[in-house]
């Protein structure tokens, strides 16, 4: 941690290659498969989003902002990329309490999920369960831990990168998941149940299922405001207005985080929404170094600025442009010719 | 055919249906022999084009304000399927379903503009006042603009036109009771000033009003067939209340033209007894735009409905106005409502990026024809005739661009006294500046042949919905003689009263006649100094020319009103040069707020194309002798090594516009993905 304050340079290589790795991997024309049994955050969630299928599991959790983590991958290379095991060691630590932001070509996906649910995750830090990244689209399957093995199996036999021929194995192992009562996404209180098709049709999941909806579209009409303050301020007036307590824990963990943060993690997401994940990468990267040289804001132990209202916008600002040293470059990705479009288009 | 095919041929035909059949793409390791053919392949432009300067910073330069409240709304839009998200080639793109009927069109307007109205865009857009709620607005409706035209008149109607005219001409009373519902759209306005007989000349507009001062009433009627009101946005459908412009006849008196409020439907959409509305029809564009036309027959509203900015009626039916002269009155009530003129004039612009934007862009992907036999076939930017074609068209863009944003600034913080400017200088821009819009979007949308036709790539298709910026809002040519007859007053002003001439730029007057060198090099050309020297002296000497030939019509004997319509030509002249001049200006002003560095260069290269290609293309310059026909050589010589120049920087420059590339087409990008067999089956 300490190179935020002193050498940050070695940050900026280490994130210079990180955000080269996502590249090509979001531009990558074999097909990658990644298996998220576990946690999925930072680097782990950079290197499994921009790749073709992302299968979720019961283990899968969705946490943001955390980077400094320890990833254990292995990349099998041909004739499709694998990953697994994503593992990591987590500190104790909130994750809106590090003053970063969704990088790693967050604000490329996070901006395309349905509606303004990007925003929401990309904020309030909220942890997503396997079956809620399928309802959102953050995974492509779900399937219990324990097809793993045969999953892996069977996709070492077909020794296939066809896309179309890799899926229908997948989805061979994949089943429905339910969405628990407390998502919207949040949250599990009961273990999974597997059997999604149980409660299709019940009383039960169509309850769950207007719940949910209920809070898509209160998801959407709040993260969907201009600013941060404004969107806390849809979320107290929603708050005042019903009693579900998924409201205050989401106002709680807005206020919780840091105010820079939060102000720059929505420009990136909103910015994010309109660009190529190349340039996304190359934003993140301008983004990163500024956290790092620690020159606008002190955020780490303390945030500072400690409110919304005393970050102006040329602070914001400076976040997305380049840094003013001689040394510093902007991300220089590789070029990338002849890409089929399956390549481009993964989200 | 034979007929009895042998084993083999089948096995290979059914091989090739099944492949068909099955989309299957030969694997690599299938056979090293089955290679793909050099076909023709997409390469990004971004890939052989390197920016040397920074985007970012030239989108902030170029959009000049609210740039995260653009992003805000840009996204807002793509997020929704109101704005009709469709995947071509990788990519997706919103764009308004063109192909769908006209009613169908402007219900989509409708439902859009609800979306929009309940995340807040139109917060604050009558109720906060300063120049920031302005440009905030003024930001907003360009992005709306962007996506469609249809959006942005249907909102300008509604906010700038109805909601205008309630914060100019109104009062307090007024202001209490129309605007925070206008802005939570609870009612729905419209504008109702143009007639069938009466366009421009909206002083001979023949719709009457009387006052009953037994009922405190104001009674409308349509008197004849011409004085039904046309073109009225939001009547056809929509519109719940209307504003409308009528002679105030007060006991056989004519006081002029006076504005009141009148309901034309109830909440549920029935039109109002003694209204009569008619469609306008389908049109050649804006159809997500339900123009209408009203009659009204003996329509009575209450005495308070007269927006009473400039006079009153009393309730006994006593005229009141500080003003005497019906002139002075009218000019003094339409002053405020320059608003319309502002916002068509940078959304002209706006929409010239999207055009040039897809054109270069498809320049710098697509080839045609190769120098040597089995050569490779050329970029079209890369040939000088195309560059020259798109090139300018770019740097005028820039240009404007600027202008825009001077005049957007002008607006915003304008004062009692700056009212002549804006209304000069709008004018003037908005006319320049449309008309270059359809020049433009007419060369991009041939420099992308036959794709250019095609309404999903969206060049071709602009031509018609912003075809009609010519004329609404003050016809481009009436407003340009409304410039010429403004400077001729400045002259005259300045000579009888033998003062110094200030404001409206035309303080290079009061100096000495500049003198342009006999032979022009290059870095003359190129240098600012000769650039402001020469638009200068044109406007200078045509303003004298003009000045002449009116006062010699007058001395024979023409009023002055036959002595203008007889020097129509000069006055055509001058208008151009007094507008071009004033663009120049602007955009050394914005190259004078950078420090030196790559931003500063490309600006000036930029601003010295423009410079050069107008003096290439207005014969005015020969014509007068501003250039002899050696310097008018030298020019056109200069304009050439200045689009090579400009070429490198083609892509980054229209990458600077602040355009997603949502809301540009399919051709801008990958082409042949967007029109691939697969893409054909989805």
């Amino acid at each position: 941690m300490e190179w935020k304050f002193s050498n940050w340079k070695l940050g900026a290589e280490y994130f210079w290659n990180e955000f080269t790795l996502n590249y090509l991997m979001a531009t990558y024309s074999k097909t990658q498969v990644s298996i998220l049994n576990g946690i999925v955050m930072g680097g782990g969630a950079g290197a499994s989003i921009h790749g073709r299928f992302r299968v979720a599991t019961e283990n899968s959790v969705w946490l943001f902002y955390l980077h400094n983590v320890i990833v254990v991958c292995r990349l099998l290379l041909a004739p499709y990329v694998f990953i697994r095991d994503i593992f990591f060691k987590v500190f104790a630590m909130p994750e809106t309490a590090l003053g970063l932001f969704p990088d790693v070509g967050a604000s490329y996906y996070l901006s395309r999920l349905p509606g303004f649910f990007g925003e929401y995750v990309g904020l309030t830090g909220a942890r997503l369960d396997g079956a809620e990244m399928v309802a959102c689209g953050l995974a492509t399957h779900f399937m219990p831990s324990e097809r793993l093995t045969s999953l892996e199996e069977a996709l070492h036999k077909v020794d296939s990168g066809d896309s179309m021929v890799v899926s229908a194995i997948i989805e061979e192992f994949s089943l429905l998941p339910t969405l628990k009562e407390k998502s919207a996404y949040h949250r599990v209180r009961n273990l999974m149940d597997f059997d999604g098709l149980r409660l299709l049709f019940t009383a039960e999941f169509l309850f769950f299922k207007s719940l949910l909806l209920c809070r898509l579209d209160i998801i959407d009409r709040c993260f969907s405001s201009r600013t941060i303050e404004e969107i806390l301020s849809a979320l107290e007036s929603e708050a005042d207005k019903s009693k579900d307590d998924w409201l205050s824990l989401t106002i709680q963990a807005l206020k919780k985080a840091s105010p820079t943060s939060l102000k720059i993690s929505l420009r990136s997401i909103r910015e994010g929404r309109l660009q190529g994940v190349g340039q996304c990468l190359v934003r993140d990267y301008r983004m990163v170094c500024s956290v790092m040289r620690g020159k606008v804001s002190k955020d780490f132990f303390e945030w500072e600025p400690s409110r919304l209202d005393l970050i102006t916008d040329s602070m914001a600002d400076s976040y997305f442009s380049k840094l003013d040293d001689d040394n510093w470059r902007d991300l220089k990705l590789p070029a990338r010719s002849n890409l089929p479009v399956h390549a481009i288009a993964k989200l | 055919m034979e007929s009895s095919p042998s084993a083999e041929r089948v096995r290979f035909r059914t091989q090739v249906l099944a492949r068909h059949l099955h989309q299957h793409v030969p694997s690599q390791s299938q056979s090293q022999s089955l290679r793909p053919s050099t076909c023709l392949s997409y390469s990004p432009p971004e890939l052989s084009e390197p920016f040397d300067f920074d985007t970012r910073d030239m989108r902030k330069l170029m959009d000049g304000h609210n740039l995260e409240d653009r992003d805000w709304l840009f996204g807002l839009m793509v997020q929704s399927n109101l704005f009709c998200p469709k995947e071509r080639g990788g990519k997706v793109f919103v764009t308004p379903d063109y192909n769908q009927t006209m009613e169908q069109q402007r219900e989509m307007t409708m439902k859009r503009i609800g979306y929009l109205s309940d995340r807040g865009v139109f917060q604050g857009w009558l109720t906060k006042t300063g120049p920031a709620a302005e440009l905030r607005k003024f930001a907003f409706l360009e992005v709306m603009g962007i996506f469609d035209h249809s959006l942005s008149v249907k909102l300008g109607v509604h906010f700038f036109l109805w909601g205008g005219a309630i914060q100019f001409f109104g009062t307090k009373r007024h202001h209490e009771k129309w605007l925070r519902d206008t802005e939570n759209y609870v009612i729905k306005g419209c504008f109702a000033m143009t007639e069938l007989g009466h366009g421009s000349n909206v002083r001979g507009i023949e719709t009457v009003t009387t006052y009953d001062s037994n009922t405190e009433e104001f009674i409308i009627n349509t008197p004849c067939e011409s004085a039904q009101k046309y073109w009225i946005g939001g009547a056809a459908n929509h519109a719940t209340h209307t504003i409308v412009f009528s002679q105030l006849n007060m006991s056989g008196n004519s006081q002029g033209v006076h504005a009141f409020i009148a309901q034309i439907r109830d909440t549920d959409g029935n039109i109002c007894p003694n209204i009569r509305v008619a469609d306008c029809g389908h049109k050649i564009g804006l159809n997500g735009v339900d123009n209408g036309r009203i009659w009204f027959d003996n329509v009575r509203v209450p005495r308070e409905n007269l927006l009473n900015s400039v006079a009153d009626v009393s309730p006994d039916g006593q005229y009141l106005s500080a003003i005497k002269n019906p002139d002075q009155r009218f000019a003094a009530f339409l002053a405020p409502l320059t608003s319309g003129r502002v916002t068509i004039a940078v959304s002209s612009i706006y929409t010239s990026k999207i055009g040039l934007a897809i054109a270069i862009r498809y320049a710098l992907s697509r080839r045609a024809f190769s120098l040597a036999p089995n050569g490779p076939e050329v970029l079209l930017l890369d040939y000088p005739s195309h560059q020259r074609r798109l090139l300018p068209l770019l740097a005028k863009t820039y240009a404007m661009s600027f202008a825009a944003n001077y005049l957007k600034m002008l607006y915003v913080r304008r004062t009692p006294e700056t009212n002549k400017t804006i209304h000069i200088v709008s004018s003037a821009f908005k006319a320049s500046l449309t008309w270059h819009n359809m020049r433009t979007l007419q060369e991009c949308r041939e420099a992308c042949g036959g794709q250019g036709l095609k309404t999903e790539n969206l060049v071709g298709h602009l031509k018609s919905e912003f075809d009609v910026q010519s004329t609404f809002e003050g016809d481009n040519n009436v407003l340009m003689q409304q410039v010429s007859k403004a400077l001729l007053a400045e002259f005259v002003a300045a000579k009888k009263k033998n003062k110094p001439f200030g404001g409206l730029g035309l303080e290079h007057m009061n100096k000495a006649c500049p003198v342009i060198p006999s032979q022009l090099t290059s870095s003359t050309l190129r240098s600012v100094h000769f650039q402001t020297d020469i638009f200068c002296l044109r406007e200078r000497d045509l303003l004298h020319r003009f000045a002449a030939k009116v006062s010699q019509h007058q001395v024979q004997g023409g009023s002055k009103e036959y002595a203008f319509i007889v020097s129509y030509q000069l006055a055509e002249d001058l208008g151009k040069a007094f507008s071009d001049r004033a663009i120049l200006q602007t955009f050394i002003e914005a190259e004078e707020t950078l420090s030196a560095g790559p931003l500063k260069n490309i600006l000036g290269l930029l601003r010295t194309t423009y410079a050069l290609i107008t003096m290439e293309e207005d014969a005015a310059f020969l014509r007068y002798g501003f250039l002899s026909r050696e310097n008018a050589a030298a020019v056109r010589k200069e304009v050439a090594k200045l689009c090579s120049e400009l070429r490198p920087h083609a892509l980054a420059l229209v990458s600077s516009f602040g355009i997603p590339d949502a809301f540009l087409s399919p051709i801008a990008f990958n082409w042949v993905a967007a029109n691939s067999w697969s893409s054909v089956q989805d």
